[in-house]
């Protein structure tokens, strides 16, 4: 008994121990925090004193022949699900050549969706460490722009990518609020086309696609029937409908963002609307299926003889339509230019056959290595490598020089280049990411009338007023 | 206090398959049992079946809906090492997930000890705390977590970000506090007589950690290190922003595939079927090996025969 | 314990701090830069997401899904967990399978339910041959039960997997016992292996619920962004906010709230079932 008590005891201060050990974590932990509080507020000289470095010393030290010796480059870029394998053999080209040209090593990230770039980028800017160079979709350049985390191009800095007017004049819209403060360099372009299915249009008695939206709808009408519809649209996609709306409505004169005044709840864009999803409600011009297609299900029902028209393509559909069920049939055209209701284009619109598509590229004012980064914009923006671009992922090159070239020498690319020529810029602004998000919600949460076959205007107008709302709010937000 | 425990019936047999033994045991009868096995596997088969179908389709078949392809191909299981780096993917996820579940379970079996076996003040207010962890959402944490991470690196002159091992520690401390909730209580279902045994024969703490109390936690322990492991594994947000080309995990791979981009293209429908019951093939195997483990170390005699 | 207490410093207390002075910045597209010296907005994002905006709503939504989504689990881990108890041929097998739908990433389990839940997909043309019309099943109302019928699918072996665990606690003699008094399944597993899984089961709908809750992924992927109003998430709400539309104080001020509104019932629960106390430590 007294030997058990005995360990017993022992146990009991082991026990004490132990515990004390683990209180004494515990109040380690409630000390650090207490700390960190205060490590909150020192830590603006972490964050804010790089950038303050370098951009002094760029400023100062600078001569001009780039020596990128031991330097690294890091682009972010999307990733080509399509070409994979050649994008991966296109990064060890441009990080090949451009080390034989100045020494420095390119190092390609990739992100895989839109909302991951916006992230990688938030992080990035937040942190003020990351990328030097961004390959961002032309409609997120007013938001960059306005996060004042890129450079703002100096006419050296023109210079420097070979000069503004090695580029295609209409690609450079989208590259900053006027023409003297710019952050956007055009990389490449991707204007919207219609597709159509020639075979479908033949047998009915069509020869061209019409030129207006009125018009694209009756023939459409007159192409339903034997299980095709006139017309494939993915309602449910994540992008494009709201590119239905800005053109409708930009054609009608409303730009839906005008100084600092949203226009959302504006005739124009309400007649859009309900043009659109007349397709569906009224025309019964496509199939009912489609209120639950992303672009990729328009796409494939196209593809497979379905459906006549697929407005709203681009050159990388073409990858697709090449192996499929109509690649003798389809041609491309340019999206109806007239306003729904209209005949001509009205006084004030603008004829715009797509939203200026496509990428650019943006230098991170935290970059250490901003000339070296503005010698691989050159690079990547030169001739050579636009053709290279264009040969081997169909983006469409936004170099003068190889544009005239191609337009040239691939006359079935005309309607095409006719729409990269005559694409119209989404407002330049800040608050333009929020609008595009509040025009897409009206379609998202129309979907179920849509379903039920028919929109009332009364719904239709009070979700145009809550986006309205929605756009004018992040206009006043705006310095 | 009669009996003596010794070392090696602290690891009592771990299965019994004596006719009578297992008819003692039987938890449901035969009809019921073979009921819910139908049920469950259909469950998880119907959509299963789907992907297997869709792997072996086109895109565009995918697409347009059909459940059999009009035409078969094995041609995306080729393609998908090419397309994005799969290969390095996977076993990126493996090593970072593998060790945020061994590490996690490890610290969670040391930790859950200290919590059910010793008495001291705010015991219950951190295990609180931990849960309260827990249930911090993810979105909230990506920009404060990389801001940290970033400027430690510049403080200390250490690359975090595009780091495994920054992905391992942001996983450990979202694993950790789930892990050591299920430790506590399984440990709390143990009973204390081995542990007190062994330390009346001089055993230290580690030693009854290490020679007591695992081999009877082992289901626990598998428990633990198995979420660890999904946790890291499936984590799409973090790793987005945590990760670069060489680094990125399967799960941010296999995006690539189901992306649907701006510019329209069709998303690789067959490849991502076929990536997918790829990467969840090493994970299976991994369980298939380790599951033997979520067998009991708790049977007659090792405590009271 | 001391580099995991220090490294759970590092990454969630340290953070979660930043998070909460975010919470009360005017942060956006235009102050991110230099966000350290944002305007500071005091509760004015708090007012806004609780006032004017969507979060309540969210809140509700979230809340109810993850609860029936846990619910919707339990007896479907328990039943798998106690069927797979017991040494047939083919249980390892059975058991891995069962883990399938959780080592599935979630971003293609959403797809491939998408795919089966659109409109002429294979569910409605499937219901549709049994003589059952449905409506859209990604939009309306019935996205609602769309999201919660493929989070349970994807969840459930996790209370399984906790199940499981819980059945090996159960003492050898317990069964001889139980043999012994000539008990049935029923009332063996009601009164005898039920009070075994207690804990863990417990335990389970804790972790699994607020994983329901905290889940982005899924509902992100299945109804994309925007979302529809009735399956718009707390994190699809905080996420749209933050990053979609710049908003990172309202955001981190969202997030918070409905943090402390899920910390109530969090703790209220954790008491109910006697989680955070020793009920066995006097066995």
């Amino acid at each position: 008994m007294r030997r058990t008590n005995k360990r017993k005891d022992s146990m009991e201060t082991k026990k004490t121990k132990f515990a004390a050990l683990t209180s004494v974590l515990a109040i380690t932990a409630l000390v650090v925090t207490a700390c960190s509080g205060s490590s909150v507020t020192s830590s603006p000289s972490v964050a804010t004193n790089p950038s303050a470095v370098t951009s002094s010393s760029i400023a100062t030290a600078t001569p001009t022949p780039i020596n990128g010796a031991g330097q690294t480059l890091t682009v972010l870029i999307g990733a080509d699900g399509k070409y994979g394998a050649q994008q991966q053999q296109w990064f060890k080209d441009v990080s090949a050549a451009f080390q034989t040209q100045t020494g420095a090593t390119v190092n390609f990230q990739t992100f895989a969706s839109g909302s991951e770039e916006l992230t990688k980028i938030q992080t990035s800017v937040v942190a003020n460490q990351g990328p030097d160079i961004y390959v961002v979709g032309t409609t997120f350049t007013p938001t960059a722009y306005s996060t004042g985390a890129f450079v703002s191009l100096t006419p050296d800095d023109w210079n420097k990518v070979g000069g503004k007017d090695k580029f295609v004049p209409a690609d450079l819209g989208i590259s900053g609020p006027t023409d003297s403060d710019q952050v956007g360099i055009p990389y490449t372009s991707g204007p919207f086309v219609m597709a159509y299915n020639t075979d479908l249009l033949a047998k009915a008695g069509i020869d061209k696609p019409a030129t207006t939206w009125d018009g694209l709808a009756a023939q459409a009408k007159q192409l339903t029937g034997n299980g095709v519809y006139g017309m494939a649209v993915g309602y449910k996609d994540g992008f494009d409908p709201w590119k239905f709306i800005w053109a409708m409505s930009r054609q009608a004169g409303n730009p839906i963002i005008s100084g600092k005044v949203a226009k959302v709840d504006d005739p124009t864009t309400l007649k859009a609307y309900q043009t659109y999803f007349g397709w569906l409600t009224t025309d019964h011009v496509v199939d009912p299926a489609s209120v639950g297609w992303n672009d990729g299900q328009a796409l494939a029902a196209f593809a497979s003889g379905k459906a006549a028209f697929f407005p709203m393509s681009t050159t990388s559909n073409i990858p697709t339509l090449k192996t499929s069920a109509v690649k003798d049939t389809y041609k491309f055209a340019l999206m109806p230019v007239v306003p729904p209701g209209a005949t001509a284009l009205p006084a004030g619109g603008a004829g715009a056959t797509s939203i200026l598509a496509g990428n650019n590229v943006v230098v991170a004012k935290y970059s250490k290595n901003q000339d070296l980064a503005f010698a691989l914009v050159k690079y990547l923006t030169d001739d050579a490598n636009q053709q290279v671009l264009f040969n081997t992922f169909g983006t469409m090159p936004v170099n003068q020089t190889t544009f005239t070239a191609v337009t040239t020498s691939n006359p079935a690319l005309g309607p095409i280049l006719d729409s990269a020529a005559s694409s119209v810029a989404t407002p330049f602004s800040g608050a333009w990411a929020d609008t595009q998000l509040a025009l897409m919600n009206v379609v998202v949460q129309t979907i179920p009338d849509l379903s039920s076959g028919s929109v009332s205007t009364s719904k239709l107008q009070s979700l145009l007023t809550a986006a309205q709302k929605t756009a004018q709010a992040s206009l006043d937000k705006a310095p | 206090m009669t009996e003596t425990t010794t070392e090696r019936s602290y690891r009592a047999p771990t299965r019994r398959r004596g006719s009578r033994q297992a008819e003692v045991t039987r938890l449901l009868p035969n009809g019921i049992l073979v009921v819910v096995l139908v049920v469950v596997c259909a469950f998880i088969a119907i959509p299963l079946i789907y992907v297997v179908l869709s792997s072996l389709n086109s895109d565009l078949g995918v697409a347009r809906g059909e459940i059999i392809p009009s035409s078969w191909s094995l041609q995306n299981y080729a393609d998908i090492w090419t397309t994005i780096g799969l290969g390095k993917g996977i076993a990126n996820s493996l090593i970072v997930a593998g060790s945020a579940g061994v590490v996690s379970a490890a610290v969670a079996l040391a930790t859950a000890y200290v919590f059910v076996r010793f008495r001291f003040f705010g015991r219950v207010t951190i295990m609180r705390g931990l849960l309260v962890v827990q249930s911090v959402p993810g979105t909230l944490m990506v920009l404060p977590v990389f801001v940290v991470f970033a400027s430690a690196g510049s403080y200390l002159g250490i690359t975090v970000i595009g780091t495994l091992w920054g992905l391992f520690l942001t996983y450990l401390t979202f694993t950790l506090p789930f892990s050591t909730w299920v430790m506590v209580t399984y440990l709390r279902g143990l009973p204390k007589e081995l542990e007190e045994a062994a330390r009346i024969d001089g055993a230290s703490n580690l030693m009854i950690l290490l020679k007591i109390v695992l081999p009877l936690s082992w289901p626990g322990v598998m428990v633990s290190a198995i979420f660890a492991f999904l946790l890291g594994w499936n984590d799409v947000i973090f790793a987005s922003v945590m990760t670069n080309s060489d680094t990125q995990t399967a799960a941010i791979a296999l995006q690539v595939f189901g992306s649907t981009q701006q510019n329209g293209t069709l998303p690789l429908y067959g490849q991502m079927m076929a990536a997918s019951l790829v990467c969840a093939a090493p994970v299976i195997a991994l369980f298939l090996i380790f599951q033997r483990y979520l067998v009991s170390g708790l049977t007659s005699g090792a405590v009271k025969g | 314990m001391i580099p995991g207490g220090a490294l759970m410093i590092f990454v969630i207390v340290v953070p979660i701090l930043l998070g909460l002075y975010m919470s009360v910045l005017t942060l956006d597209q235009y102050t991110l830069r230099q966000w350290l010296s944002a305007p500071f907005a005091g509760p004015g994002n708090y007012i806004e997401a609780v006032t004017d905006s969507p979060l309540l709503k969210s809140f509700w939504i979230s809340l109810s899904f993850a609860v029936l989504s846990t619910a919707a689990a339990v007896p479907l881990g328990i039943a798998a967990a106690l069927a797979t108890q017991n040494y047939f041929p083919g249980r390892a097998v059975m058991r891995s399978v069962f883990l399938i739908p959780f080592v599935m990433p979630s971003f293609v389990v959403a797809t491939v339910w998408r795919t089966m839940f659109q409109p002429d997909g294979v569910i409605v043309n499937g219901l549709h041959s049994v003589g059952i019309t449905s409506g859209l099943w990604l939009n309306g109302p019935n996205s609602y039960w769309t999201l919660v019928f493929v989070e349970v699918w994807a969840s459930w072996p996790f209370i399984y997997l906790l199940a499981l665990a819980g059945l090996q606690s159960v003492d050898h003699d317990v069964h001889e016992a139980s043999a012994l008094d000539g008990a049935s399944w029923w009332p063996k597993l009601r009164y005898v292996i039920f009070p075994y899984l207690k804990g863990p089961v417990a335990l389970a709908c804790v972790i699994a619920t607020l994983n329901h809750i905290n889940n982005f992924a899924l509902p992100f992927v299945l109804f994309g962004i925007p979302a529809p109003d009735d399956v718009q998430t707390l994190p699809i709400l905080t996420y749209s906010t933050t990053f979609e539309s710049f908003r990172f104080g309202l955001g981190a001020a969202m997030a918070f709230s409905s943090l402390m509104l899920l910390a109530i019932p969090l703790i209220i629960y954790v008491r109910a079932v006697k989680l955070d106390v020793d009920e066995g430590a006097d066995k």
